[in-house]
């Protein structure tokens, strides 16, 4: 006699019920999400201001010619499309880095493990204005922490004020700092999942710590590393909250993300009475990011896939 | 029978209040952040609920930089009532080729600006203001509450004195008077260069000096007799140059919007380059502060710095589609209240557009010689072409240390080829 509950799955009513239950969630998707995504698909199509009652006309491919043809756009937005990339490659290549550096040292067992695994994903909690806040006050050029230990070699810096080819940098580095936590917490996962013996008969063998590491540890982590990048060229990609919390659109420092909120919204420049409402213009922007996050995705996703079952089998 | 009684007393402490809330109106109110301006709405909107206890006034505020997005997305959702716009006055002309069309234009023509044509209250403003900052084909949409001078300098008359430094009245004046400054361990000038936008307005003097016709500066570039890279437009560069890099006190970049009167009035530094409606921001960092306000010298001929440019500010718009239209009048009917009118004026130190009232402190007295010579700014004027590059506007803080140009004249080619790319397009 069985015992609790179960569903006598083959029975008709019990092969809706699982369907039944992907309602909700399906519904919240499609009217959150996809929905949504769906409508900015067609407004790029249209001179949308996203004012109720505006009008709203058909005009094609004029916001993609605007945005990749017309005049300097052409530059402007190449530049911009280019720092996204130079942006996702750094945030990726160093966070990757950095968690798998802290969560390979937090595996080890050592003194104080739950504070520091802690303390690492401490960011992560925050979220994204408290972490803008916390590193324009230790950057602030007169007189923060940061800016008094230069003093002390007689040195000067604008940090998140001064040149924006200097303040992408900084950001790059606070982007890692608030999402490190995370990818730390897959990879120690990930390394949670390496059996123990694997790697002690690796050292029985001869092998040196580097060498366990490198030939049994890493390629059993594939799954996790493949994860983590994944996820952190998808986010990159997108990213446009430190920008916008830190310096807000600027000249030499946009992101494709941010640049899409400051056409839809207005904050071309700084001027506080620039012209805005371009929601069509914003949302070509937009579909544009969303092919890029897409081809990469896609493009990153194969090549990790080939990688691990080459690896796993 | 005592617990009857009780649980009555309680059921209508409970009750009451709620019922209360009920019958009475909410009126949302959004604006800009200036302390002065927020201080004063908060103390009006007590009068107003104690002269309308049916009325509630809710405040949100926004900064400046953000107002436009804000009113965009509150009017769509249509939970917002009043609402504070600036730059009203920037229009198309018919010069203007392709060019976008301003916020206001956008929203009237979307049907979400009451037409408050005919009110009352509008009879206490002078006619033009209303005219050249509120209407649209002949219809008033906006409430003009004055203007605002944006290319002077304020400065510390302690300081000056101090130092034995006179205003200047010329830019070899200006350079001179930030040398001694420097000399004696003093930072020239601050300003609020983390929000950027300061920065741009700060260089609208040495832009007035250059070009005194803001207006024919602006039909000027637009049909190519003026270029960004001429010999004049050269010389405006290189002046920005020398404000951003060698007046401006260094970390001024950290240094935000709100924060700078203070320090200012903190004698951290001489000068405050800035708008007229930081005099009661500086007033109330330090009450007893002696300010002076002169307009941005930058030219060598006084002549050309006798100046100032600024713009029509805050001026009240109202949701045409608000259910608490009545509510809305009233509260705009009360502001408009002469009596109402002078304290709002005192307290933001605005240039009233009400004939009747007179702006009689510190800045009033500052900004009165120079307002037979009150232009209307670059920045109400200008509209750009679609296509031109992120460069090509006069704005100083393109230059190091708030971005990346060190090259006056590499600045003004770019500056240049960045319109000139917007004005092929637009033919």
């Amino acid at each position: 006699m069985r015992q609790g509950y179960s569903f006598n799955f083959g029975s008709r009513r019990s092969k809706i019920v699982p369907y039944l239950l992907l309602v909700p969630g399906l519904l919240f998707y499609l009217f959150v999400s996809f929905g949504p995504s769906i409508a900015t698909a067609g407004y790029s199509f249209t001179d949308a201001s996203g004012l109720l009652g505006s009008p709203l006309r058909w005009i094609g491919l004029d916001n993609y010619k605007e945005f990749l043809l017309l005049g300097a756009n052409v530059r402007d937005n190449l530049d911009i499309t280019l720092r996204t990339l130079l942006f996702s490659v750094l945030v990726t290549v160093f966070q990757t880095l950095f968690g798998l550096i802290a969560a390979v040292l937090l595996d080890m067992r050592l003194k104080f493990t739950n504070f520091y695994r802690t303390l690492y994903f401490m960011p992560i909690i925050l979220g994204v204005t408290i972490v803008g806040l916390v590193w324009t006050l230790f950057f602030y050029p007169i007189g923060g922490p940061a800016q008094r230990f230069l003093g002390l070699f007689g040195a000067h810096s604008e940090f998140l004020g001064g040149s924006p080819s200097s303040v992408f940098y900084w950001i790059v580095w606070i982007q890692i700092w608030a999402n490190m936590g995370v990818t730390m917490i897959i990879f120690l996962g990930g390394l949670q999942t390496v059996p123990a013996e694997l790697r002690e008969a690796a050292r029985i063998d001869g092998a040196s710590g580097w060498q366990v590491f490198r030939n049994v540890t890493f390629p059993l982590i594939t799954p996790s590393l493949n994860t983590n990048v994944l996820l952190e060229i998808i986010g990159s990609l997108q990213a446009w909250q430190l920008f916008l919390v830190i310096k807000g659109p600027t000249n030499g420092l946009n992101v494709l993300g941010l640049w899409v909120y400051a056409l839809a919204f207005g904050r071309q420049s700084n001027n506080p009475t620039s012209v805005a409402m371009r929601q069509g213009y914003g949302a070509a922007a937009s579909m544009i990011l969303f092919l890029l996050v897409l081809v990469i995705g896609m493009a990153s996703q194969s090549l990790l896939s080939r990688r691990e079952r080459r690896i796993l089998g | 029978m005592k617990e009857k009684w009780l649980f009555g007393v309680v059921v209508a402490l409970f009750v009451v209040p709620f019922m209360a809330a009920a019958q009475k109106t909410t009126l949302e109110l959004l604006i800009h952040q200036n302390q002065a301006m927020v201080t004063y709405i908060d103390d009006f909107n007590k009068k107003f609920e104690a002269k309308y206890p049916d009325i509630a006034v809710n405040v949100s505020v926004v900064k400046a930089d953000e107002l436009a997005m804000s009113t965009q997305t509150r009017l769509t959702a249509n939970d917002v009532d009043i609402i504070d716009m600036f730059g009203f006055a920037q229009g198309i002309q018919p010069f203007m080729k392709g060019a976008d069309k301003p916020n206001w234009q956008s929203l009237i023509e979307a049907g979400m600006l009451m037409d408050l044509t005919g009110q009352p209250f509008l009879k206490y403003y002078d006619v033009a203001a209303i005219k050249d900052a509120g209407s649209f084909n002949g219809k008033v949409y906006e409430l003009n509450t004055g203007r605002y001078a944006f290319t002077g300098v304020f400065y510390s008359k302690d300081l000056f004195a101090k130092y034995n430094v006179r205003v200047p009245t010329t830019w070899s004046q200006l350079v001179a008077a930030c040398d001694t400054f420097k000399k004696n361990k003093i930072a020239p000038m601050t300003i609020g260069g983390k929000d950027g936008w300061p920065v741009l307005v700060g260089g609208y003097g040495i832009l007035l000096s250059a070009y005194p016709d803001q207006a024919a500066l602006v039909q000027g570039l637009w049909s190519g007799k003026i270029k960004w890279n001429d010999a004049k437009s050269l010389d405006m560069w290189k002046k920005m140059q020398v404000f951003a890099r060698d007046m401006i006190e260094p970390g001024a970049s950290g240094v935000s919007y709100d924060s700078a009167p203070g320090r200012f009035a903190s004698g951290a530094a001489a000068m405050l380059p800035a708008g007229s409606w930081d005099a009661s921001n500086i007033e109330a960092a330090d009450p007893n502060f002696k300010f002076g306000y002169f307009p941005m010298p930058g030219s060598d001929n006084p002549a050309d710095n006798k100046y100032l440019g600024g713009k029509y500010d805050v001026g009240w718009v109202v949701n045409a589609k608000t259910a608490k239209k009545d509510a809305a009048l009233k509260w705009l009917a009360f502001f408009s209240d002469p009596e109402n009118y002078q304290a709002y004026v005192n307290a933001v130190s605005i240039i009233p557009t009400e004939p009747t009232a007179k702006l009689g402190n510190a800045i009033g007295k500052e900004v009165a010689p120079y307002l037979a010579n009150f232009r209307l700014g670059y920045e109400l004027l200008w509209v750009g072409p679609k296509g031109a590059g992120q460069w090509a506007q006069p704005n100083a803080s393109f230059f190091k240390p708030f971005n990346q140009f060190d090259d006056a004249k590499k600045l003004a080619d770019q500056a240049q080829a960045d319109l000139d790319s917007g004005l092929k397009a637009a033919q």
